[in-house]
């Protein structure tokens, strides 16, 4: 199987390529499902926002499996790149001005951009070395942020900002319930997108040769640190701009968005749905919020529950929960 | 698709069978009531894992010891009344999930909670956001009725600047005038030790030296280490929790105790039951205390929470859930609605009677920075003592003659017109 036919395959899910009949039918179900989730999330008894969670946690960690199931780097610090995008837009809604637009903005620029400043201390590590850096260097940023007292609010973390209403050009719109999910629904569209056409483009397909195989990569001449280096700064815009939605969605953010733990909890969805498969992190993240929300309500121990399940997965599932399915289907 | 629709049924099954599970658990006090009454619901946020567990466990279990009470006689509106629980884990982010999951998913009515003062901080901003009346049991920092004051928020315990004041001027007679501070790195450590601190200038006394430790610290050596090196009189140490627990028996083993004076502001019976006797050293301020023979009511409290919590005594956290819910139940049906701006009226200036304040000289809540004005129970730790004789009260102190003002506190409040 070249590189080429591979990547189609694993983000055959979110292509609009008939690869095969079904394929389009699918997707327009799942982005319906997307579409109308205010409407029937209250009828199964659930609220608009818990959808909201599941969609910026998707985001994050889809962000972060371009790195870490296509590219082939661990990072045990994506939480930095996510805490630095809620950071980028609560600054800026408390400091600066009530635009949303700007606020996103200074987000995803904070933490992509840092990301991009960091690619070329972390890109010369492999393995085990990789994960180390990614985590020093993200627990660097954590330590700012509890430190600079008076300008992030330390580990109290940063109020004092709110969800202001969105200049449109037709008005303006106050994002409040359904209309905040929708808000953020269009930012998980773009972000999604752009990691649908990296990874079919052939820069796609270096990276995943990357992974495969970086030592043959090298020998056809392609530069397989750069590579990381992209892998690594796209990643990192991607999940600044989860970070950036998840400041939003709670009008809060405090030093623990860019704590490693929750970098592990990004590794862990994406395992958990299957860190090979484009869609993989969303069912993992929908699993991981879903846990959190009802099972934390009914046992102080859900870390527990969420512990079972991921070593269920990586001893059983080892390509996670949609590796399994999809494997099913085409086998 | 056939897969799909009967792993949904299975799931919806499983669900509902935990809910019913929950329930049970939820709402052991009904049958009193109507089945058609539908239930006043109370959500309640509190840690019950990590550093503050013991105390945020405490304050659900006093809160449940009123539900019970309330409940029995006749709840809020004639409806009974439930409480909800959820885990903060001391963390703002978490506890402002929770609450958003609480008003917009459960639709309680009321929130309360929070042990640390960050996820109080946090909670009332939320809650101001979401137009739901919440009452702070247990984040100290002066901010939350100070100059982050809020009308929809409403504070039981007492703000770190009546804690530092209930004590410090027996510290500095006691102790003398070089003080070195542990300050946990967040709200309540930086306003404890800034309260201290002005205290303790104004008195012509002089700090040291302020190690900040991150909430959750486990090893405070190199904390002592610089508090030893610079040889101060007394060593406050304004740490809370297990926190507390970890430097006051690390601060023995080092043998400081041999050098200088240990003591600090807020101290909690959970802590001193955790500590070996060793560590039991010092003077400090409790909010609450079990033992109080003259004052009536104090004993049958102490009587429902044992039975309640299979002998433990209340401690103050304790006391902070039993009164709040005390105090939600008295506002509401004083108000005669449930409705967010009256009840917030019926609490301004709401006076807890005898059998829920459990303490002298009349609490309430003020009504300029909705802060309820208690009383303050310094007195220093019984070191060869047994649980639950671990403390001697020295002095009751009431808070009236030793807090800010609303105005002196930075506090302006605003109501939405």
């Amino acid at each position: 199987m070249s590189v080429e036919t591979e990547t189609r395959e694993r983000t055959r899910a979110g292509s609009s390529l008939p690869a095969w009949s079904g394929e389009r039918l699918r997707f327009a179900i799942f982005a319906a499902v997307l579409l109308l989730a205010p409407v029937w999330l209250p009828l199964i008894g659930s609220y608009t926002d818990l959808g909201t969670r599941v969609l910026v946690y998707a985001l994050a960690a889809m962000g972060l499996n371009l790195l870490l199931g296509f590219t082939g780097g661990l990072s045990f610090g994506h939480a930095a790149y996510f805490g630095l995008g809620a950071y980028g837009t609560g600054l800026m809604l408390r400091y600066v001005g009530p635009n949303m637009w700007l606020a996103v903005a200074a987000g995803v620029l904070l933490g992509g951009f840092a990301a991009t400043l960091v690619g070329p201390v972390v890109m010369r590590r492999r393995g085990i070395y990789f994960a180390m850096i990614t985590i020093a260097i993200g627990q660097m940023f954590y330590f700012i942020a509890v430190r600079w007292n008076n300008f992030t609010g330390g580990e109290d973390g940063l109020t004092g900002f709110q969800r202001e209403p969105l200049a449109l050009p037709g008005g303006s719109v106050t994002l409040t319930g359904p209309h905040f999910y929708y808000f953020v629904l269009f930012f998980f569209a773009v972000g999604v997108f752009l990691l649908w056409r990296v990874l079919n483009s052939p820069l796609g397909h270096a990276m995943v040769g990357a992974r495969e195989n970086s030592r043959r990569l090298e020998f056809l001449g392609i530069r397989v640190e750069r590579l990381t280096w992209i892998s690594f700064a796209i990643s990192g815009f991607v999940t600044a701009l989860a970070g950036s939605m998840n400041a939003l969605l709670n009008n809060f953010t405090s030093p623990l968005d860019l704590y490693w733990q929750l970098s592990g909890y990004f590794v862990i969805i994406c395992v958990l749905g299957g860190m090979r498969n484009f869609w993989g992190p969303f069912v993992g993240a929908a699993i991981y919020v879903i846990m959190q929300d009802y099972a934390s309500t009914m046992t102080k121990n859900w870390l527990s529950v969420i512990g079972v399940m991921f070593m269920l997965v990586v001893l059983f599932f080892p390509r996670g929960l949609l590796g399994v399915l999809a494997r099913r289907r085409s086998g | 698709m056939d897969i799909f629709t009967r792993n949904l049924g299975r799931r919806t099954v499983l669900g509902s069978a935990a809910a019913a599970a929950a329930g049970a658990m939820i709402y052991p006090a009904r049958g009193t009531f109507a089945a058609s009454e539908t239930p006043v619901r109370i959500g309640m946020i509190d840690p019950l894992t990590g550093t503050y567990a013991a105390l945020g466990s405490s304050e659900v279990l006093g809160a449940k010891v009123a539900l019970n009470e309330v409940n029995k006689a006749g709840g809020i509106l004639g409806r009974p009344v439930e409480l909800l629980v959820e885990d903060s884990a001391a963390d703002p982010g978490t506890a402002v999930q929770k609450a958003r999951k609480l008003v917009n998913s459960e639709k309680v009515n009321f929130l309360m909670g929070a042990v640390s003062s960050a996820e109080a901080l946090s909670l009332s901003q939320a809650a101001e956001e979401l137009k739901t009346f919440y009452l702070d049991t247990g984040g100290h920092t002066d901010l939350v009725t100070g100059t982050q004051c809020r009308w929809t928020t409403f504070r039981t315990c007492s703000t770190t600047w009546m804690l530092t004041a209930g004590n410090f001027q027996t510290l500095f007679d006691k102790f003398g005038k070089d003080w070195y501070f542990i300050t946990p790195d967040y709200a309540f450590g930086h306003s404890l030790e800034q309260d201290y601190s002005e205290q303790l200038r104004k008195a012509g006394g002089k700090v040291l030296g302020n190690a900040l430790a991150p909430l959750g610290t486990t090893d405070f050596s190199s904390y002592l280490i610089q508090a030893r090196a610079a040889k101060p009189s007394v060593l406050i140490i304004l740490t809370a929790g297990d926190d507390l627990v970890n430097s006051l028996k690390q601060a023995t083993q080092f043998g400081l105790d041999k050098e200088m004076a240990i003591s600090g502001a807020l101290q909690e019976l959970e802590v001193l039951q955790a500590l070996p006797p060793a560590a039991r050293l010092g003077w400090w301020t409790f909010e609450w205390w079990w033992d109080q023979p003259n004052q009536p009511h104090v004993a049958d409290f102490v009587t429902a929470y044992k039975a309640a919590s299979g002998g433990k005594v209340p401690s103050a956290r304790s006391w902070f859930g039993f009164a709040s819910l005390h105090a939600i139940a008295l506002a509401a049906n004083k108000a005669k609605t449930l409705d967010t701006m009256s009840m917030v009226k019926a609490m301004e200036g709401l006076e807890l009677p005898p059998e829920v304040a459990l303490q002298p000289n009349n609490p309430f809540y003020r009504a300029a920075d909705h802060q309820l004005i208690a009383n303050e129970f310094p007195g220093y730790v019984i070191s060869n003592g047994t649980y639950p004789n671990l403390f001697h009260v020295a002095d009751i102190v009431p808070e009236s003659k030793i807090g800010k003002s609303a105005a002196e506190a930075g506090c302006k409040m605003t109501y939405p017109s």
